[in-house]
Formats: C-alpha cells, sequence, structure tokens
C-alpha cells in the first residue's frame, strides 16, 4: 500500500473541490477506515482553506499540495510563497469553556488539526511556508 | 410550505449536502444529510435560516445521515446556537457518528450545546 499524489491549485476557495477530490479517489483506492479518511480530509481541508483565505491577497497564487501513503501513515505536505505563517505557533487557540453567547468563531480549525493529526510540522525556507503532517492509520 | 406534524420539506438538495426539515410533537428537526465544508457551509446556513424563519421555538438538528463536518459547518451550528438562544429557544443536535463526536468534543461544542444519542431524547429534553 503506498502511492503518491501531487497536485498544484490557486489559492482559489472554488478549488477545494479538486483537492478533495484526489484524496478521495486515494482513500478509495486504498480502502481507508472511515474515521480515518475523516481525519485526514478534515486537516486537509482546514490547512489548504487557511493558505487560501489568508496566505495571499488574490486567488491566482500557487498551492502545492502532496500527499504520499504508505502502510504505516499518510504524509500530507502543503507548500505555498505566501504571508509567513506557522499554523503551530502563529494561530490563535480557540477558548474551549466560553458559553455560547461568548464563544469566539475561528482558530478552530487549527486546533481540530493539531488535535487530530499525529505529527504536525512547519518550515519557512526558500520565502515558502511549507506545513507538513502526518495521519497514522 | 407544509408544516404539519410528520410531514417533510426539503429546503437544501446538492450533490453533497440534503436538509430537510418536519415537524415532530411541535418541534422543528432539521435532518442534514451528506456534508458540510468550506464550499458549502453558506448553503447549509441558508437552509437552516430558512427553516427557522418559521419555527423559531425550538430546534434539533439531527445529523444521523451526515458522514463530514469541518470547521466551516461547526461555524454555522455555533452560529445557529447563538441565534436561537439569544432568543430563549430551545436548541439541541442529536446522532453523531463516532467521528463527528469526536470533532465536537474537540471543539468543546458538547460543553455548548445539548447534544443527545438520537432523536428521542433530544426530544424529550426539548420537551422537558
Amino acid at each position: 500500500m503506498s502511492e503518491a499524489i501531487s497536485l498544484k491549485v490557486k489559492s482559489d476557495r472554488a478549488q477545494l473541490g479538486e483537492v478533495i477530490e484526489a484524496v478521495e479517489g486515494m482513500a478509495e483506492r486504498e480502502e481507508w477506515a472511515p474515521d480515518f479518511s475523516y481525519r485526514v480530509h478534515l486537516a486537509l481541508e482546514e490547512l489548504v482553506l487557511n493558505v487560501m483565505d489568508y496566505g495571499y491577497d488574490d486567488n491566482m497564487q500557487d498551492i502545492e499540495i502532496n500527499v504520499t501513503s504508505d502502510s504505516d501513515a499518510i504524509t500530507i505536505e502543503i507548500v505555498d510563497s505566501g504571508k509567513p505563517f506557522d499554523p503551530l505557533s502563529d494561530a490563535p487557540e480557540p477558548d474551549l469553556e466560553a458559553a455560547v453567547e461568548e464563544r469566539r468563531i475561528g482558530g478552530l480549525g487549527v486546533h481540530l488539526v493539531k488535535t487530530l493529526m499525529d505529527q504536525m510540522h512547519y518550515k519557512r525556507e526558500n520565502d515558502q511556508n511549507r506545513l507538513t503532517i502526518v495521519a497514522r492509520r | 410550505m407544509t408544516q404539519e406534524s410528520g410531514a417533510t420539506w426539503t429546503v437544501a438538495d446538492t450533490k453533497n449536502l440534503t436538509v430537510q426539515g418536519e415537524i415532530k410533537g411541535g418541534v422543528l428537526i432539521a435532518n442534514t444529510a451528506g456534508r458540510v465544508d468550506g464550499a458549502n457551509a453558506r448553503e447549509f446556513q441558508d437552509a437552516l435560516e430558512t427553516l427557522l424563519k418559521d419555527n423559531a421555538n425550538a430546534m434539533i438538528l439531527d445529523l444521523e445521515n451526515l458522514s463530514y463536518i469541518s470547521s466551516a459547518g461547526l461555524r454555522v451550528i455555533l452560529l445557529i446556537s447563538k441565534q436561537l438562544q439569544g432568543k430563549g429557544a430551545k436548541f439541541g443536535v442529536c446522532s453523531l457518528s463516532s467521528a463527528i463526536s469526536e470533532v465536537f468534543q474537540i471543539s468543546g461544542f458538547d460543553k455548548i450545546i445539548p447534544t443527545h444519542a438520537a432523536q428521542s431524547d433530544a426530544l424529550s429534553a426539548i420537551a422537558r
């Protein structure tokens, strides 16, 4: 069980579907367990949308996504040339204890990814953000 | 729009998302099926707001047939919950899959939004 896909999309929310479909194809071919598939899709969506929404000032810039699978884990690498952003340290922590009426919206996506993924690494090099996440099967 | 007890009506019907309203014992049930992500969260919000226009006193969001929700969809549930609680209306969520239940817990939503195992539990909680 090993496969690698690589795709390049624009920083445009309309391209989210293309990213999800590519990974859905991989999930079907490799028969991922539903809960595992959910975790991977969620992480991918949250992180890619973050770059699309906040990384760039327009929707015509490139985002590169590499997904590799082996028998133990799925590794996703997201590379963009947008504003420096390390989700591990720069994303606001959501206040999980606040009451409904006080609960602020935001920061939740990255919090979910941090909790659901087994590893997460960030590097800024050559003016690029390079984020790698690992989900163990 | 029919709102007789037992009747259902559809407020969203796309490739990835279906939302249907239903009245049970005077309570509005929003049956949600498919997936809610960053691409269709706006449709999800519009569908729930359409349902609430005529039935603003209590709502149960039944997620039994929802296979996926991301933070974009959770944001909608939080907004709806705020709207209803602000009006003193009752709101509850029921029938979450194990994966969605985990996402609710990680988000802290299980502490701020009444979450029930089955629709019947949600209905009795609202009737109380």
